[in-house]
């Protein structure tokens, strides 16, 4: 482990590479601020940049936006309150009533902190638990990657989805997507119809920049209104100093929300939203004065900020170890791991150690960017919120120009990236969401080689699937997910029939 | 509860899309290697499986669709509409002209033809006085073309990813 962590250290320590965490990390940040824009497509807009990067400098560069982005998304909470980032939400509850006591810049200082000592314990809590978990999965053969496959795309399509059956459909649609292209073992073509780009499948990058930055431009181009302006705060601030002891002096809520983020983030498709309500929830329960959560009390700040870094940490566990996602930001950043020839899963613990653990560095290394880049450019941050939205749009299409057509100057793939941008604008504003479709696109093809290898290797024998114990856990665990979310979504359908029931029979 | 025909018909849609899927699916040569599957089996199966779970939701959303109150019909705003519809229009136009006229003046054209559009389609071009109106078309035409030739240099330059020039 020691002399992972050396190789890890030697390839972080570089200028190219500490340059790259800083430029993703600053990326993050003001895509985190900007309402609307989400940490994936911080990301999905990376891709093309870290094409010729080596493994932990693109990756390293990755993190650095994810983690900016996670933290940044208090700005625009606290001093406008509106959140920069769906996980920020909670960060409006305390963070806006602070800002109008005139108190923004202890309010940004806390949620400053919070982020980065959220960020630095889930690094230790992902590299403690994700070698254990990585280490286990290296007993699994073509079975057990095959019941893992379906089990990933059974959990994420249960609660990314607004239904059950809507998550599994977006899920299926990216699994048949990934089918398109010439059939690996027999070499007969599926689904080119003649076209040549087909061939080798379709391109993951169009279909990542599509869904998660093309979809957003859309969205955001629909929801177009130049008479609602962001308004200046009118709070003056220069820097944001880091208060430390302020933050640790709240213990308690910081504590609660490491462990909130850090147990929400490796379920996959559960979000930072969920982890911050939850921390915010479990914070005013465990305190002394829960009448004060919502009047700009710190703890409520110090909870919700520190959860939602801690989340990315836990959302990387099952990500690195068995590649499977935790959420649509880590989704984008396996196909940026796989786009850079670094397929994850047990085996790249085992083959490429010194990666594995550049990689938990530098997600610590991204971190402390982060709390500098938030503490000296915060003034900058807040001239960021008022840049005109068409500018804007228009520069991130140009910029989802280039990473596509980058990939291998093939105009089909520019075409494919805004057919999934239109795909995904529909998923999402039917409540079909769009991480289901990346997760089918990357673990259909896990699903589909290891259960025909398997069947080769069992010479069409099915049973094996079904008995050997790892791979009977895996599927029992997503037929169970599978009963449990469908008698949910019974009751919670039930629940309002019961009502206007009662309401018309009082 | 909103009155949304978009839903029903987006399931609609996937009813259509998965059947046809199906229907090509069946005609996939059918090779037999000892133990594998059939190319055309997970094509048929996902399909199948779309099929079966975009009917419910249809069902689902057609009832939900007339049981809403239809005082409270989604209305879906057309300043919207022909904004998204100008966005799609104008990312396809830069498709088609990325390669043929060089990476720069595309550029250049599609975010001017974005910004100016966005005015004219959100109806802000109509407020504006005439000096307004020169100062925008100015400032626009300067965003393009430093936009375009700043990222041209960026990518180019500083990451080597190839551009036509």
């Amino acid at each position: 482990m020691i002399s992972g962590y050396l190789d890890g250290l030697g390839m972080v320590l570089q200028f190219g590479t500490l340059l790259a965490i800083a430029g993703g990390t600053l990326l993050g940040i003001i895509m985190g601020a900007l309402p609307g824009l989400t940490s994936a497509m911080a990301v999905a807009l990376l891709l093309p940049v870290t094409f010729g990067m080596p493994p932990v400098m693109g990756i390293g560069m990755m993190l650095g936006a994810l983690c900016g982005a996670g933290a940044s998304g208090s700005i625009p909470a606290i001093l406008l309150n509106i959140p920069g980032t769906p996980s920020s939400v909670a960060t409006t509850f305390d963070g806006f009533p602070m800002a109008k006591k005139g108190e923004a810049g202890r309010a940004l200082g806390l949620s400053i902190v919070a982020s980065f000592l959220g960020g630095i314990a889930s690094m230790v809590i992902l590299s403690l638990l994700a070698p254990p978990i990585a280490d286990f999965a290296l007993r699994f053969g073509a079975a057990e990657y095959f019941s893992l496959s379906v089990f990933g795309l059974v959990i994420i399509a249960s609660v990314a989805g607004k239904s059950l059956l809507k998550g599994l459909i977006a899920g299926l649609l990216g699994f048949f997507v990934s089918i398109i292209g010439t059939d690996p073992i027999t070499g007969v073509d599926r689904f080119t119809f003649g076209e040549l780009s087909l061939l080798t499948g379709v391109n993951l990058l169009p279909a990542l920049i599509g869904l998660f930055a093309v979809s957003q431009v859309l969205k955001d181009a629909f929801e177009y209104d130049p008479h609602q302006r962001l308004k200046d705060s009118g709070h003056r601030i220069d820097v944001a100093r880091p208060r430390f002891l302020e933050t640790l002096k709240h213990w308690r809520a910081l504590l609660v929300g490491i462990l909130s983020g850090s147990i929400v983030g490796p379920v996959p498709g559960a979000g930072g939203s969920i982890a911050s309500l939850v921390a915010y929830d479990q914070a005013r329960r465990f305190s002394r004065h829960p009448e004060k959560f919502g009047t700009g009390h710190a703890p409520g700040i110090v909870s919700v900020e520190s959860a939602n870094n801690a989340l990315l940490g836990g959302a990387l566990i099952p990500t690195l170890a068995l590649g499977i996602p935790g959420e649509a930001a880590t989704a984008v950043l396996l196909g940026g791991l796989m786009i850079q020839g670094v397929t994850p899963g047990p085996m790249l613990f085992d083959d490429q150690s010194g990666i594995v653990h550049g990689i938990f560095l530098a997600y610590l290394v991204a971190n402390i960017f982060m709390l500098l880049i938030m503490c000296l450019g915060i003034k900058l941050f807040i001239r960021v919120l008022m840049v005109p939205r068409k500018q804007l749009l228009s520069a991130i299409l140009v910029l989802c120009f280039i990473g596509v057509y980058g990939v291998d100057g093939d105009v089909f793939n520019l075409y494919l990236m805004l057919g999934f941008g239109i795909l995904g604008y529909f998923l999402n504003r039917y409540g079909f969401g769009t991480a289901p479709v990346i997760l089918g696109l990357i673990l259909g093809p896990i699903a589909e080689s290891n259960l025909r290898r398997g069947l080769q290797a069992f010479e069409g024998d099915w049973t094996p699937f079904f008995t050997r114990p790892i791979s009977l856990t895996f599927l029992v665990i997503a037929a169970g997910l599978l009963v449990l979310t469908l008698w949910q979504n019974y009751r919670a359908n039930r629940v309002p029939v019961q009502a206007s029931k009662e309401g018309a029979n009082p | 509860m909103q009155r949304d025909i978009g839903k029903p018909m987006f399931d609609l849609l996937l009813v259509i899309a998965s059947a046809a899927a199906f229907a090509v699916s069946t005609t996939l040569p059918n090779i037999e290697i000892i133990g594998d599957l059939s190319p055309a089996f997970f094509p048929k199966l996902i399909s199948a499986l779309v099929f079966v779970f975009a009917v419910p939701c249809l069902i689902k959303d057609v009832r939900e669709w007339q049981a809403a109150d239809t005082r409270n019909e989604r209305t879906i705003s057309s300043r919207g509409v022909v904004q998204w519809l100008l966005i799609v229009a104008l990312t396809l136009g830069y498709i088609l002209i990325f390669e043929r006229l060089g990476y720069i003046v595309s550029t250049a054209i599609f975010t001017f033809s974005c910004v100016i559009g966005l005015l004219l389609a959100s109806g802000t071009w109509h407020e504006l006085t005439s000096a307004r109106r020169v100062r925008s078309l100015a400032g626009a035409a300067i965003f393009a073309i430093v936009l375009a030739v700043v990222i041209f240099y960026v990518f180019t330059e500083l990451f080597e990813i190839p551009l036509p020039a």
